[in-house]
């Protein structure tokens, strides 16, 4: 389980860190990407990059080249550290980047991938090719969806904690006819023309969406639906071989659409247990559950959560990885440190006003989802991180704030106390 | 007959022209001669005379008032004399019509104990009303006078009000002139509404229309009831019925060919279960009625939510069947579930048929029907129906349905039958005067766009100009078709029909799409702001948390956006600080936001139009009501 949980914060980090380098841009072509598959040799790196070192020695503009010179050289140091490749290969990005205040701040990272990276790259750009990483972390398991109803049809994917819709038409069908005199048949005949014609479309834009280069791209396909044509569909000469031999499961939804994709899943989390998306909903609804029952066994808001932390009641810390508020540090005159919350676009700065009406010292900023990432474990929680994708996601997001916790004991938030008999308006 | 009948429509037609016009002369006039009278009375004499006076007034102003605004207009006298016979003429078949309805139910009860139901049920039926009006007017001869006076329902009413809204006022001895004049506007624009019924159907004598839906469980014997239904009153034939029972028996399916009537599809009949609300019409002496037949499988609860929401009056079917009516109403059974709906689709007036008691397990057991009525009735009392009915039938055998259940097999019922409790259920709420409002539930290509739905409020006629929601297209009224497939010029409120729209395509309408009057129309917004009663949810609700919503007919996805208040249970008082999350049994105020533009209506002006449910997961999760629209 802690094995599980570290990874999934390194895979926080990783895409953080992705994030962070996709948005960087340098000079020229100062900006290195170099990334080694697993059980490469470093001494053939090494002579690659001093065989690119002379290359780049031959750049026209002085300006280019010496940054391109020293960014290789880094590289160089850097890759001199190590005395063989990771287990799962390695990545090292090195350049001189515009910050955001356009300043030049000279990048240089380099980290074993929490898994093995099979691409072997080594690009000069003006920006980092990050690619290959993003990749690494979307190559979970793929599970397409295919949402069919009366009213029309829906292609999705799950993977990882993404879901995607790919495509979504209605149709128009006949609705029952009422007691219909001698164009009964007619209609009855209409109708089942239109069915078809449904059926066929559905199938055709299933093989646009999940088949590419004549291969299924995903590991496994749902069919949901009301009514009958998620069984018509399965059992339909139209519908690809290739895609009916992938059918995974076939779930009775009420409604199409997204509320139907959503419940498809929900309804299909048996077969896709091992797929990030599903577990973060069965944590969510596991909070959620702790809510409705009361027993004071949950926490949310981040001024609750950090005071469950310091008593170390938090069992599961459960955070939004896109949280943007900040944790200041903040020091007065008399050396007094004290911390403070803020969302970093707030144009709120009251705590930078001490108790005494004196302005305070900012010391350090951090987002507070890298500082609970970073000193979690000293306050002895596992920590899980969800997006806001799913339904449950959403609800913790907006209705939560982002951040909350599982408590092993109960703990009496002031909050709690004053709930007064005045709490309601008086008419 | 066919003279009198295009001289009518002539007529009609010139009135309509002149008609602004004229309205505004009538409300002038009738102003004029109301406040005098009303003024003089008012003071001095009390409550009873100004009652009596004005209801003797607007009584036989009733049977005029087509004629009274036409009547300056000299160059009509011809017409308008004719008209005036006419009206008489159906005046008085008004009359012996309903008199041959009870004289042919006393006929019809050949047994001397089957008279008294009847009876009984028509005094139960008067008996709400009356205390009302005695207490109001301390005047008993009125009563009897209204008693004895045989109009329809809705004339009635809509007096009533109108003698409630003037005694108020009385008592109040509110002499002041300005009340009094905003009373006559009120007063007015009542008339004005049978004015606008009178003036749209002429001298034609019209049924009205009612829709009922028949809900309950899988298997529970609605569509074979409805399609029973549908044969004891002879809207379908029996050769039609000969024919399903051959093709039954050939497929093997033998008990299924009465539903085959309301299950139209292969589908359907191929599993003997309804998946799309089925629709058919028949007609008694005194109503005509549309059959919605729902579905009672839970897949198909969103399908029977729209059913439900174009219904004036439900049926809930159980099974006695041994086995069948435990499952049914346990918990996960749709009967508790489809009862639940149409109370917030607006179906107030249910009765309960209690099906299949001639199956032998049951065997019309008076133990069996007693047993299955005293877990449903206080259930449905929390819901909060009144006066419901419960009835032993046999859906199948056709006892109980427009025959009394013989006498040998349960003597221990004397209640009335379901078509009986039918035509006395009474049809309120029915705004005439109100802008026009539609809300589509299904729509058809032919030879033009079709739209298929019931009439929420106001009146329509052909060559009306009206505005389609939410895309704001304007429309006009090519031909009108009710129920039963008869072209018409015009419908009212509580009416289902079909109209044929110009200057729209059929891809530019969905189903939940309003069409509304093009002067008062309909709000479309994705923002509002709603009081929201939690019924059972997994686990809590919070902001972001989204869902489907019903509302009328449209089926739209929604987010709660924000939780503002919740409500204390009991008092209903408004918490200061917004709840944090929402559990089962709670009730908060939130701001919803719907995915693309929806037609809603706050509930106090349209109830129709305000309230919805959601579901999520394919179950009912709340049910609330519409406060406040954001634009």
């Amino acid at each position: 389980m802690s094995t599980q949980a570290d990874r999934n914060i390194e895979i926080w980090k990783i895409k953080k860190l992705v994030k962070n380098l996709h948005e960087a841009r340098g000079n020229g072509t100062s900006m290195i990407s170099l990334i080694m598959p697993p059980k490469s040799q470093i001494p053939q790196y090494t002579k690659m990059l001093t065989d690119e070192y002379g290359t780049a020695s031959n750049i026209k503009s002085r300006v280019n080249r010496l940054s391109v010179l020293s960014a290789i050289s880094s590289t160089q140091q850097r890759l001199k550290m190590y005395t063989r490749c990771p287990p799962n290969g390695l990545v090292i990005f090195c350049g001189e980047a515009m910050n955001s205040e356009g300043k030049l701040r000279k990048l240089l990272i380099d980290f074993e991938p929490f898994k093995p990276i099979n691409t072997s790259l080594y690009l000069c750009d003006s920006k980092f090719h990050v690619e290959a990483l993003a990749e690494l972390m979307e190559s979970d398991d793929r599970f397409g969806f295919i949402v069919m109803d009366g009213n029309g049809a829906l292609f999705g994917t799950l993977s990882g904690n993404t879901r995607e819709v790919l495509a979504k038409f209605t149709v128009d069908l006949p609705k029952k006819h009422g007691r219909g005199g001698q164009s009964a048949l007619r209609f009855a005949r209409l109708r089942d023309e239109k069915r078809h014609n449904y059926v066929r479309k559905v199938a055709e834009v299933a093989v646009q969406c999940f088949i590419t280069n004549d291969k299924v791209n995903v590991n496994g396909l749902v069919l949901a639906g009301s009514a009958d044509f998620k069984n018509i569909l399965s059992g339909s000469d139209l519908f690809d071989l290739r895609l009916q031999q992938k059918i995974v499961q076939i779930v009775d939804v009420s409604y199409g659409g997204e509320n139907g994709f959503n419940q498809a899943i929900e309804l299909s989390g048996e077969s896709l247990s091992n797929v990030k998306f599903v577990q973060e909903k069965k944590l969510l609804s596991k909070y959620f559950e702790e809510i409705a029952k009361d027993q004071g066994l949950y926490c949310y808001g981040h001024e609750d959560t950090l005071k469950a932390l310091d008593a170390s009641a938090i069992e599961t810390l459960i955070v939004w990885e896109n949280l943007e508020l900040i944790r200041y540090t903040l020091r007065d005159g008399e050396n007094n440190e004290s911390i403070a919350f803020a969302m970093p676009d707030s144009s709120n700065k009251d705590y930078l006003i001490g108790k005494d009406g004196q302005e305070l010292e900012v010391i350090d900023e951090k987002p507070f989802v890298e500082w609970l990432a970073e000193n979690y474990t000293d306050y002895g929680a596992t920590l899980e991180f969800v997006t806001d994708k799913s339904s449950e996601g959403s609800q913790f997001v907006r209705g939560f704030g982002g951040v909350g916790g599982l408590l092993r004991y109960k703990l009496n938030f002031e909050q709690l106390v004053d709930e007064s008999d005045d709490e309601f308006y008086s008419d | 007959m066919s003279d009198n009948l295009a001289k009518d429509l002539e007529n009609k037609a010139q009135i309509g022209e002149a008609k602004p016009k004229k309205k505004f002369d009538f409300s002038a006039a009738a102003k004029k001669s109301f406040t005098p009278s009303f003024g003089f009375q008012a003071p001095g004499a009390g409550n009873a005379y100004a009652y009596q006076d004005f209801s003797s007034y607007a009584q036989p102003q009733q049977g005029q008032q087509p004629a009274q605004p036409a009547q300056p207009e000299a160059p009509q006298t011809m017409t308008l004399e004719d008209f005036k016979k006419q009206k008489q003429a159906t005046n008085l078949n008004i009359r012996t019509g309903t008199k041959k309805v009870l004289s042919l139910s006393k006929k019809d009860d050949e047994k001397p104990a089957a008279k008294e139901p009847v009876k009984e049920e028509v005094k139960e039926q008067k008996k709400p009303e009356a205390p009302k009006e005695t207490k109001e007017t301390k005047d008993v001869k009125e009563v009897k006078e209204v008693k004895e006076t045989k109009e329809t329902k809705e004339t009635k009413e809509a007096k009533e009000t109108k003698e409630t809204k003037e005694t108020k006022d009385t008592k109040a001895k509110t002499a002041e002139e300005a009340k009094v004049d905003a009373d006559a506007v009120i007063k007015e624009q009542e008339q004005m509404d049978q004015e606008v019924v009178q003036d749209l159907f002429g001298g034609k004598e019209l049924k009205e229309h009612m829709s009922i839906i028949f809900m309950g469980h899988v298997d529970a014997g609605k569509s074979t009831m409805g399609g029973n239904l549908l044969y004891l009153t002879g809207s379908v034939d029996k050769r039609t019925i000969d024919k399903y029972e051959k093709e039954a028996l050939d497929a093997g399916r033998q008990g299924w060919y009465l539903s085959w009537v309301m299950d139209t599809n292969k589908e359907e009949r191929n599993e003997g279960k309804t998946i799309e609300v089925g629709r058919a019409v028949f007609e008694t002496e005194k109503r005509r009625y549309t059959i919605l037949d729902a579905p009672g499988h839970k897949m198909y609860v969103p399908s029977m939510i729209g059913g439900a929401s174009q219904a004036d009056a439900g049926i809930l079917v159980i099974s006695a069947r041994a086995g069948e009516y435990e499952t049914g109403f346990e918990k996960g059974g749709q009967t508790r579930e489809h009862a639940v709906l149409a109370k917030t689709q607006g179906v107030d007036r249910l009765c309960v048929a209690v099906n299949k008691l001639d199956d032998p397990t049951v065997n019309w057991s008076k133990e069996r029907y007693d047993e299955c009525i005293s877990k449903v009735a206080p259930f449905l009392k929390a819901l909060g129906y009144t006066n419901v009915l419960f009835m032993p039938v046999s859906g199948y055998t056709g006892a109980g349905l427009k025959e009394p259940v013989s006498k040998e097999l349960a003597p221990w019922y004397d209640g009335p039958t379901l078509l009986e409790w039918l035509d006395a259920v009474p049809c309120e709420n029915r705004k005439a005067s109100a802008p026009f409002m539609l809300p589509v539930s299904s729509k058809t290509k032919d030879l033009g766009t079709v739209v298929e739905g019931k009439i929420e409020s106001g009146t329509v006629r052909k060559g009306d100009q009206l505005l389609m929601m939410p895309n704001k297209r304007p429309v006009e009224v090519a031909t009108i078709i009710n129920e039963g497939e008869e072209e018409i010029t015009g419908a009212m409120v509580g009416e289902q029909v079909k109209i044929k729209l110009k200057g729209i395509d059929e891809e530019d309408i969905q189903i939940g799409f309003v069409l509304t009057s093009s002067k008062n129309p309909i709000k479309a917004v994705t923002r509002f702001e709603a009081t929201v009663a939690i019924l059972d949810i997994k686990n809590i609700l919070t902001a972001g948390f989204s869902c489907v919503m019903h509302v009328h007919t449209a089926v739209e996805e929604v987010q709660f956006v924000k939780l503002l208040h919740k409500l204390e249970k009991g008092t209903n008082r408004k918490s200061k600080k917004p709840p944090a999350f929402a559990k089962k049994g709670m009730k908060v105020i939130a701001e919803l936001q719907t995915e693309s533009a929806v037609c809603i209506e706050e509930f106090e002006k349209t109830p129709q139009l305000g309230r919805f449910t959601l579901r999520d997961q394919g179950q009912t999760i709340a049910i609330g009501k519409v406060t406040k629209i954001i634009e």
